[in-house]
């Protein structure tokens, strides 16, 4: 079914942005790398095939007049939401080549921020383009190269996205989300708040859990000597 | 760099203040002559490059050659707009020289005006919270998660979807780094929208609208190279007085008033403000019997003085009516009243001035040059606020030389002076229990009427304090 691909292609296009997203922020610090660049690089010309199959896919679909209404509305949601997805990921393209401008790996007297990072990113790309383990290939001053192919990539997007304006005209004011507020706490995902939150906050829980369990055992110990103490009364008595 | 702003519009500049900060941020990342760093540690993990307040401090002493006065509040200034954060107390932005931990924040989330924060970003920032803390916000970020709601809700399934990724994302990278990631969203976040009540530094306040600074001039073209050769030539044809010539007629005026100054020089009898007493406005009326001394000395200043203050423009009148000129002072006062006078009877104002002072033969002919004169005729026959300037100028400058040096030099003025009187001072009471008390005036509050009166008691009960 159209609508299941649409979903499928935008989910897809999302996670990558997100990724993407992801590998931005450790431009600049001590986890930057001339393996990240290279990630970058594949990940956005992963992100750019994806945006250009979902643009052709939904295009298609609204110019179809033969689109039943409820479809047509569910298409424009998909389409703003596309939209969306792209502008963040210009956002980010665009801060990638000024970060990567700020930050050149290979000259020695440019520092990287030491923020605290020690691990790599390359989870997160293998994520990002859907393999199992990234293989990394480029050459030693890609985060150099890598600029120029970024800038043109850039305009290609806002060259993208001009034209999606100008020939899809879709109101944002007429979508209206499917969810509420709140809706992202329905749904299962193992991410518990033991993993992700802050090490303060389970520190804080475990010693309310200590403290808890100490008061129990106290009460039930004066209790059980209050209860010896009666027993003994009684028959002494 | 060409690829720099937002598609259409402007190209946003980096505030400098901030281009500074990130300047020194960098200087700090030296492995010889930067900040030493140390490892913090968790229950579990460990995390390196952390620092504490106190290194932050030593160093910037050290770099820059400052006390350490200043370089606390310089290293606030850092951490306030975020490009440090602390790890122990991470709401409040606030450098402390002691053991508490700092670290530095990543490139991406450095305060910017280049990229200013936008709703989306925080949108998908509170979606993430609410799904970690699974609903427990805190109160001002659950009205903004709702007011978002509202406001971008085209686009809040994009925001789910979006939270949802980026946290599986996360889920990728060390447990060390994950906490890093949170600890850096955190502290942007905390900058860039501030809980209510705490002072934004983004806040960037009434901007003095000078056309050459607030706009980016991105091509130059000839409209701008025009306008610059405009500007010189305005610039260069203005009058220019030599800065010592300046400055010299601004010491002389500042020694001829020192003594009239009240603040400067005091104020007798007494100044009204401290003591209560308001005999010295009192004795400065505009018309009061006797002037001060100190008054009439200064009609001898200029004629401007003389001319605005309402005695001494009488004492005038009273002279030139001796010397037979007293229709030029009425005349310049029927311009006066032409100029700031009601719109409605410009026409009858001008009516009367020409047939009392300017028609051939009128009672009280004023003696103008014929060439002010003949414009002055022209001008009537279309009559405006203005149209009596040049004439009113011209006498007013026959007044200043002719009559104003005679008049200082008359008897009328020397009797004034003479007559003049000097306010004696308020004598202090010699017992200090019958001294009037200085106090300010009771609040308006207390003196509303009864039923009001209860709930205002309760109310400012500082004022009565600090009365006492």
């Amino acid at each position: 079914m159209v609508k299941e691909e649409c979903k499928a292609l935008l989910d897809a296009l999302s996670k990558v942005t997100a990724c993407y997203r992801h590998m931005v922020l450790t431009i600049g610090g001590t986890s930057d790398s001339q393996n990240l660049r290279e990630e970058l690089k594949k990940t956005r010309q992963k992100a750019q095939e994806l945006a250009v199959a979902n643009r052709n896919k939904l295009t298609a679909v609204l110019k179809d007049k033969s689109v039943s209404k409820e479809d047509k509305a569910e298409f424009e949601r998909l389409w703003v939401i596309f939209s969306t997805c792209l502008e963040i990921l210009e956002i980010d393209m665009r801060r990638a080549l000024e970060l990567g401008h700020e930050f050149p790996l290979n000259v020695p007297k440019k520092h990287l921020i030491q923020t605290g990072m020690s691990g790599g990113t390359s989870g997160v790309a293998a994520r990002a383009m859907s393999i199992q383990n990234m293989k990394y290939e480029a050459e030693h001053n890609i985060d150099v190269v890598d600029l120029k192919d970024l800038e043109n990539e850039i305009n290609q997007v806002g060259e993208m996205m001009y034209e999606m304006e100008m020939k899809v005209s879709v109101p944002q004011w007429t979508v209206e989300a499917k969810q509420d507020p709140g809706a992202e706490l329905k749904s299962t995902i193992s991410v518990g708040a033991s993993s992700i939150g802050m090490i303060s906050v389970e520190e804080n829980k475990s010693f309310c859990d200590i403290s808890k369990i100490l008061a129990g055992i106290i009460f039930s110990a004066v209790l059980i000597i209050a209860i010896v103490l009666a027993v003994c009364v009684v028959k002494l008595s | 760099m060409t690829v720099g702003g937002p598609r259409g519009g402007h190209p946003r500049l980096q505030m400098p203040c901030l281009s500074k900060m990130e300047r020194m941020i960098v200087s700090m990342q030296d492995p010889d002559m930067g900040i030493k760093m140390r490892n913090q540690r968790l229950l579990i993990t460990v995390i390196p490059h952390a620092m504490t307040g106190n290194d932050i401090v030593e160093w910037l002493i050290q770099k820059y050659g400052i006390s350490e006065e200043e370089s606390l509040h310089l290293g606030n200034l850092i951490v306030k707009h975020g490009y440090i954060y602390p790890l122990k107390d991470p709401r409040s932005l606030t450098l402390r020289a002691d053991e508490s931990p700092y670290r530095f924040q990543t490139p991406y989330f450095w305060t910017s005006t280049k990229w200013p924060a936008t709703e989306l970003d925080y949108a998908i920032y509170l979606a993430k919270k609410n799904i970690r803390k699974q609903g427990d916000l805190i109160e001002h970020e659950k009205d903004n998660y709702n007011l978002l709601h509202k406001r971008i809700n085209h686009t809040w399934d994009f925001v789910v979807m979006q939270a949802r990724e980026q946290l599986r994302a996360a889920k990728q990278r060390r447990k060390g780094d994950r906490i890093v990631i949170d600890c850096q969203e955190q502290a942007y976040w905390l900058v860039n929208r501030p809980p209510p009540g705490a002072p934004s530094v983004l806040e960037q306040g009434p901007e003095r609208r000078n056309c050459h600074t607030s706009r980016v001039q991105l091509a130059k073209n000839m409209d701008y190279y025009k306008r610059e050769i405009e500007y010189c030539r305005k610039a260069m044809a203005r009058t220019r007085v030599k800065s010592s010539i300046c400055l010299e007629g601004y010491i002389k005026f500042n020694e001829q008033y020192v003594p009239h100054d009240p603040i400067m020089s005091g104020c007798l009898p007494s100044n009204p403000w401290i003591t209560d007493d308001t005999t010295y406005w009192a004795m400065n009326a505009p018309t009061v019997l006797t002037p001060t001394k100190l008054r009439v000395e200064r009609w001898g200043f200029d004629f401007s003085e003389l001319l605005t203050d309402p005695l001494g423009r009488a004492q005038l009148l009273e002279f030139l009516k001796k010397e037979f000129s007293a229709e030029n002072l009425s005349f310049w006062e029927a311009c006066e009243e032409l100029r700031y006078g009601e719109q409605s009877r410009i026409a009858e104002i001008v009516d009367s001035i020409y047939q009392q002072f300017l028609a051939p033969g009128a009672t009280r002919w004023v003696n103008i040059d014929s060439k002010t004169m003949e414009r002055t005729l022209e001008g009537i026959k279309t009559p405006h606020r203005y149209v009596m300037d040049d004439a009113q100028m011209h006498i007013y400058m026959l007044m200043k030389k002719d009559s104003y040096p005679r008049f200082l030099k008359s008897e009328l003025y020397r009797n004034l002076l003479a007559e003049a009187v000097i306010p004696p001072e308020t004598k202090k009471r010699v017992f200090p229990f019958m001294r009037k008390q200085r106090h300010s005036s009771p609040s308006p509050a207390l003196l509303l009427p009864a039923g009001d009166a209860e709930d205002k008691i309760k109310g400012p009960t500082a004022v009565p304090e600090e009365e006492s």
